[in-house]
């Protein structure tokens, strides 16, 4: 049994020479992350995209280290401690169970880390949700297989490319009219997906001027990789104005995208308004808010929908009237604003529609 | 009388005699081990399937603009892929496989449980897997494994069949947890305590929870998409009043704890290889069972990081942001405790130890991208890309495959009474090493730069990576070329192993290989943990269990 047992516990040859080295390594890794020209790869469209990268120079950094060093212990152990050929062929190694300092230590360390790495995260998850709420409001729809955008807060316009001015906070609002798309900007280090049935927003301002493109990131459908050709072109506020009033010009020209009346005309005749609130507060609000057009819930919101000449004109140019209302209750609507289901899906029969027709039309 | 005096003996000593016939032996076998292997068979045939359609995606991306396949089959072929090796590959193989290989003998069991539920769950598995690649045949899906709706309720016929496949091994996978649940809790070898208990089977108590648990929300998942694809009852489409999030929670809800699912059991398989090369007794023993039950735990709170672009609450995110950080802290514990296992060994470097060593070294990497990948801010750059695909394959390729290559050169000898050939074995491991960093390295940087992710063209400025990952899968697959020649050539003409090659402790070893219809001609007495080098083995009870004494199966006791 004697010459079975192992030597007594050591290190192994030229252990802390070999630390040195891989302390050295480590500490290459960490500037080598720090002084990384990320930006020259990919540009930093917005201002929190700094703050990203910030994080990921400290995860990589950290990582890295650790990484260094985990492997390094472990191929350096791997050759230190191999059997040789002068080992007696049943050999073992030294029989050592555990050690409850070393225990303690690498629990309590990577588990202080884990709250600096908290402390970290949060105070940059949290300076990207600090991004001003009151920006210029864009939205932007997702479609199988481009993604259309409206500015709601200037004329409603709904756009093929996506302009910001430089320097302004904005406000975007994502949907979608069909399935799941994601809606990325590898540049400004942000994405969200674009929901159907749902508006989620981003915030923030734009701080450099360029082409930068936008990238769908759930899979869409057939088409879903050739979602990459759209644009996002940030430049400064008269370029923005000039090319806000060349699309609006252009849109004069072609209409504009909301569908007309269609279908079979339904009777409007004996709709209840006070029928068509109650109505309202139950089938309606979880989408419309009784607000401005512009401020949007799921769909946008409703007052003045017939009387306010804030609400976008329909494809024939003309202003909606009830008829038309009423036909979009009855048969849903899928296109720039997104989904909203039909009258079978919400239940809702004719004499119901025409309530709710009704009381849309007291909305002043 | 004989068979009333064997039935009076309980469990252990309740022993029918060895069926007689084929069919019964190797088909509708109720032996654990014959199980085990139909699952390893099965599995492998999988993966050979689903390993050709990597090649066909890795072909496919050979150019920016594609060409090999049109883009609406190379959907197709990567959501069949990636469906493919996590429900007939991954799992199957640890679980069903290598779970039913070997743990039962490893706790002094004859058998599982409950051996037809063990068949039952066996023989679902191929006809599940059958029904998945029949898919192509009607239109297979398209979006991915995870069939995000409203896209999966426009995708082709065949996304239904997917769905009922899934949901089949889903009921699989269930019954393999209960099984594999009561045999450990119920038929543990006397002086069997859990803290004497092998690592692997550790790391199959804690998995199989999991599957018992966790399965049932996706079966929920799977059935409401089957129901609104075929009858038209809308569960998730928004239009007539769904919710296209609640599926995502749902999945969510079992894939996470699913990657524990595929990995706890390879974490076994690691700290079972690793002290027998070293020649050591593992570090850390009740550390690393301890980290195993802790990770499957926290992989219940977890479901939503996979979410952070979906739209949920910004301050709900954070707890899962948080608690996703403190599974660094188990794992981080098992990685070093392997380290530590290493330091002081007297190492002999057979196959299985290399692909247990390059295990530790590739997951961690994959570990630390993952909390990467947790922290929200990074997270809403890189959700989509190329990284998650990087970081995903070092995890399930360096961890849950490199494992199951570990544990198939170091089970090998017990299954089939003879040993892998070595030198095929070290170039199999050298050319996979190789192969698997070059395919999945660069994809880190290409997720972060803007590759997104299920994609059949690319931008341009990608093409020199792209051509150097698909160059370097096609060594991955000479690599496993490699393996599976050896595999084929070492059952006939293979070096006779003996009960045991790797001078390893646990009980599996101590009976013949393969063992004996049964495994033990008496259940031994366990007193310690089989990892004690210096010491003489903790087992009593095993004297017979080499020798040529017959079995103590009582004639005609049936």
């Amino acid at each position: 049994m004697a010459e079975r047992t192992a030597q007594p516990a050591r290190l192994g040859r030229g252990f802390w020479a070999y630390t040195a080295i891989l302390t050295v390594a480590a500490v290459a890794a960490i500037v080598f992350w720090y002084l990384f020209p990320l930006e020259r790869y990919l540009p930093a469209a917005i201002v929190t995209a700094r703050q990203v990268d910030t994080l990921f120079r400290f995860m990589a950094a950290t990582g890295s280290a650790l990484y260094v060093f985990i492997v390094g212990y472990l191929v350096y152990f791997a050759i230190v401690f191999r059997a040789k050929a002068s080992d007696a062929p049943d050999a073992i190694g030294v029989q050592i169970h555990d050690n409850r300092k070393l225990e303690f230590w690498w629990t309590v360390i990577p588990a202080l880390f884990v709250v600096l790495l908290s402390i970290v995260s949060v105070r940059i998850w949290y300076e990207i949700e600090l991004e001003p709420a009151n920006g210029l409001v864009v939205e932007a729809i997702g479609h199988q297989f481009y993604f259309s955008f409206r500015y709601p807060q200037i004329n409603g316009e709904v756009t093929d490319e996506m302009h910001l001015p430089l320097n302004v906070p904005v406000t975007l609002n994502l949907t979608s009219a069909d399935v799941i798309h994601g809606f990325w900007v590898p540049a400004m280090r942000l994405k969200n997906d674009t929901v159907p049935g749902l508006v989620t927003t981003i915030r923030f301002t734009p701080r450099l001027a360029g082409r930068y493109p936008i990238i769908c990131t759930q899979f869409c459908g057939v088409e879903h990789s050739d979602m990459d050709k759209q644009v996002l072109v940030i430049e400064d506020k008269d370029s923005f104005d000039r090319w806000y009033k060349g699309w609006q010009q252009k849109n004069a020209r072609a209409g504009n995208a909301l569908p007309g009346a269609g279908g079979a005309a339904i009777s409007l005749q004996g709709g209840d308004a006070a029928a068509g609130k109650v109505l309202f507060s139950q089938k309606c609000t979880a989408c419309h808010k009784l607000a401005p057009f512009s401020q949007t819930l799921v769909g946008p919101g409703l007052e003045g929908v017939l009387h306010d000449s804030n609400h976008p004109n329909l494809v024939n140019g003309q202003a909606a009237n009830p008829a038309d209302v009423a036909s979009i209750l009855e048969n849903g609507y899928t296109g720039s604003m997104g989904a909203m289901p039909n009258a079978n899906s919400n239940g809702l029969s004719q004499q119901d529609i025409a309530n709710l027709v009704a009381f849309l039309n007291t909305l002043k | 009388m004989a068979v009333a005096a064997v039935h009076s003996g309980g469990i252990a000593d309740h022993i029918h005699p060895e069926p007689q016939g084929f069919v019964r032996r190797y088909v509708f076998s109720l032996d654990h081990k014959i199980i085990g292997i139909q699952y390893l068979i099965t599995g492998f045939v999988f993966f050979i399937l689903s390993g050709l359609l990597a090649e066909a995606i890795r072909t496919q991306l050979l150019n920016p603009s594609g060409g090999f396949v049109a883009p609406g089959t190379y959907n197709e072929v990567y959501s069949v892929h990636g469906s493919a090796m996590v429900w007939l590959v991954v799992i199957p193989l640890l679980t069903g496989g290598f779970g039913n290989l070997v743990f039962p003998v490893q706790i002094g069991a004859r058998d599982v449980a409950f051996p037809w539920l063990n068949m039952l769950s066996f023989w679902i598995f191929p006809v599940a897997g059958l029904m998945l690649f029949s898919s192509f045949l009607m239109g297979a899906p398209t979006a991915g494994w995870m069939e995000y709706p409203p896209v999966s309720l426009q995708g082709a016929a065949g996304t239904s069949m997917w769905a009922a496949a899934i949901f089949l091994v889903g009921v699989s996978s269930t019954m393999t947890g209960i099984n594999f649940v009561v045999t450990i809790l119920k038929m543990r070898a006397p002086g069997m305590t859990f803290t004497r208990m092998p690592l692997f089977v550790w790391g199959q108590f804690a998995t199989a929870p999991l599957l018992m648990i966790a399965t049932t929300a996706l079966a929920a998942a799977l059935a409401a998409l089957f129901i609104e694809r075929q009858f038209g009852v809308p569960f998730f489409d928004p239009t007539k009043g769904g919710s296209p999030v609640m599926w995502q929670h749902m999945f969510w809800f079992y894939s996470h704890p699913a990657v524990y699912i595929m990995i706890l059991p390879a974490f076994g398989i690691i700290s079972e290889v690793l002290p027998t090369f070293a020649r050591k007794p593992i570090f850390g023993y009740k550390l690393i069972a301890f980290s195993s039950m802790a990770i499957a735990l926290a992989g219940f709170m977890v479901w939503a990081h996979h979410m952070f672009t979906s739209g949920l609450a910004p301050f709900l995110q954070l707890p899962f942001m948080i608690i996703t950080y403190l599974i660094g802290v188990p794992t981080g514990i098992k990685i070093f405790s392997w380290t530590a296992t290493l330091w002081g060994g007297k190492i002999h470097y057979t196959t299985a130890m290399l692909f247990a060593i390059g295990f530790v070294g590739l997951f961690t990497l994959g570990g630390i991208t993952g909390i990467f990948l947790a922290a929200i801010p990074f997270d809403l750059h890189v959700h989509g890309t190329y990284f998650i695909v990087a970081h995903l394959h070092y995890v399930l390729i360096g961890g849950s495959l490199m494992g199951i290559f570990a544990g198939m050169y170091y089970w090998f000898p017990k299954m089939s009474g003879r040993l892998l050939n070595e030198t095929l074995g070290k170039i199999h491991f050298w050319l996979f090493f190789i192969g698997f960093n070059g395919t999945f390295l660069p994809m880190h940087w290409l997720g972060v730069l803007g590759m997104p992710r299920e994609v059949a063209t690319y931008d341009p400025q990608f093409t020199f990576w792209n051509r150097f990952e698909s160059f370097s899968s096609y060594l991955m697959t000479l690599a496993i070329l490699i393996f599976f020649v050896n595999v084929l050539w070492s059952i006939r003409y293979g070096k006779r192993a003996g009960a045991n090659p790797w001078g390893a402790r646990t009980l599996e070893w101590q009976v013949p290989s393969p063992p004996h219809y049964y495994n033990f001609k008496h259940i031994p007495t366990v007193y310690g943990l089989p990892y004690d080098f210096s010491q003489p083995l903790p087992y009593t009870g095993l004297e017979e269990e080499l020798t040529d004494s017959p079995p103590p199966v009582a004639a005609g006791a049936n």
